[in-house]
């Protein structure tokens, strides 16, 4: 066990990933939430909220998915 | 289970359970049929071919023919268009969308059937799963927004990207370093990430649900009742399948969108 760095990085970048994802997952609810409320409130917009909320959510994402690179680089 | 494990371990000559030794393995195409020059006919280029046939036989079929009343084949590609047309390009883009309404219809339609390979009997490889698509695509979209914006604006789209007038002089360096970061590194690179992600997630799930779940029930001579394991696997499997369909569109849909967005934010740059 002892020496093997490779090892030890993987696990960092596994760890890594998860804090990356602990955001965006937070703020993609809260998004998705709120798009929610807004079309029961107003069910003949729904067609635009739900575009709005498609942008809203790849946005928030984007953190994530950085994550996601950085641990294949790592 | 050891026999198992034992019987499980990386078969060289199959290739069917070994892990990729190196990140590189999966952005790299293996086993080539056969070699023109520098180029090499893999699989997965013989599927982008077939997806680039698909889209092109889907449209010259389903709209060749402008008919009062059309089959069910002719009005599914109509409203398909119609979608593209009036939902992504016409609401996002504005008037001026309908210029770029061939472009949204061919990434939607190409990264669809890419991305529906994945749930398609004896293919089940989805061709965005490798980097080189996703990327080479959102490339595309990243030269035409950047293309656009220079088009409209000239320098000043890059100047008031870096030096924005709108927003308080204190904080305008700062709000510039982020906009010139994410405008011009942070979306092309998400755009592509988010489709590469999502399908190799998905084929990599069902590969190893289905997958182990076949060979622990085709063990079950050697292992006898612990073989039932693939049972609950194999049934987790097809229920991710019907998922996977909904996100191949839902994926292709968001592409598209964000496509157009991005071309939208460079014509209507100032606000």
């Amino acid at each position: 066990m002892e020496g093997n760095i490779e090892l030890l990085k993987g696990a960092i970048a596994l760890i890594g990933y998860g804090l990356a994802a602990v955001g965006p997952g937070i703020g993609i609810g809260i998004v998705v939430g709120n798009a929610i409320t807004a079309m029961a409130r107003q069910p003949e917009m729904a067609g635009t909220v739900r575009t709005t909320m498609f942008l809203g959510i790849a946005f928030t994402e984007a953190l994530a998915l950085i994550g996601f690179v950085l641990f294949f680089i790592a | 289970m050891d026999q198992l494990i034992l019987a499980s371990e990386c078969d060289v000559v199959n290739e069917v359970i070994c892990a990729p030794t190196d990140v590189r393995d999966l952005f790299e195409f293996t086993d080539a049929w056969f070699t023109i020059g520098n180029f090499q006919f893999t699989r997965t280029v013989f599927l982008i071919f077939l997806a680039a046939f698909i889209v092109v036989a889907l449209l010259y079929f389903g709209l060749r023919r402008n008919r009062l009343v059309p089959s069910k084949f002719e009005l599914t590609m109509e409203s398909t268009v119609e979608f593209v047309r009036d939902g992504i390009g016409k609401d996002v883009i504005g008037p001026e969308g309908s210029k770029y309404v061939p472009y949204l219809l061919a990434i939607f339609l190409f990264i669809l059937v890419g991305n529906l390979f994945e749930v398609t009997p004896l293919i089940n490889f989805p061709i965005t799963s490798r980097m080189a698509i996703p990327f080479f695509l959102s490339l595309v979209t990243y030269v035409i927004f950047v293309f656009v914006g220079f088009k409209k604006y000239g320098f000043r789209f890059l100047g008031d990207t870096i030096w924005p007038k709108h927003v308080p002089i204190g904080l305008r360096w700062l709000v510039g370093i982020i906009e010139l970061f994410s405008v011009f590194l942070l979306r092309p690179l998400t755009l592509a990430v988010r489709l590469f992600a999502n399908m190799l997630a998905g084929h990599l799930m069902l590969t190893l649900l289905l997958g182990s779940g076949v060979i622990f029930i085709l063990a079950f001579p050697e292992i006898g009742a612990k073989a039932l394991v693939g049972i609950p696997w194999f049934a987790l499997g097809l229920g991710i399948f019907v998922f996977e369909i909904v996100v191949a569109v839902l994926q292709a849909y968001i592409f598209t969108l964000l496509s157009a967005v991005y071309i939208q934010s460079s014509i209507h740059f100032e606000h």
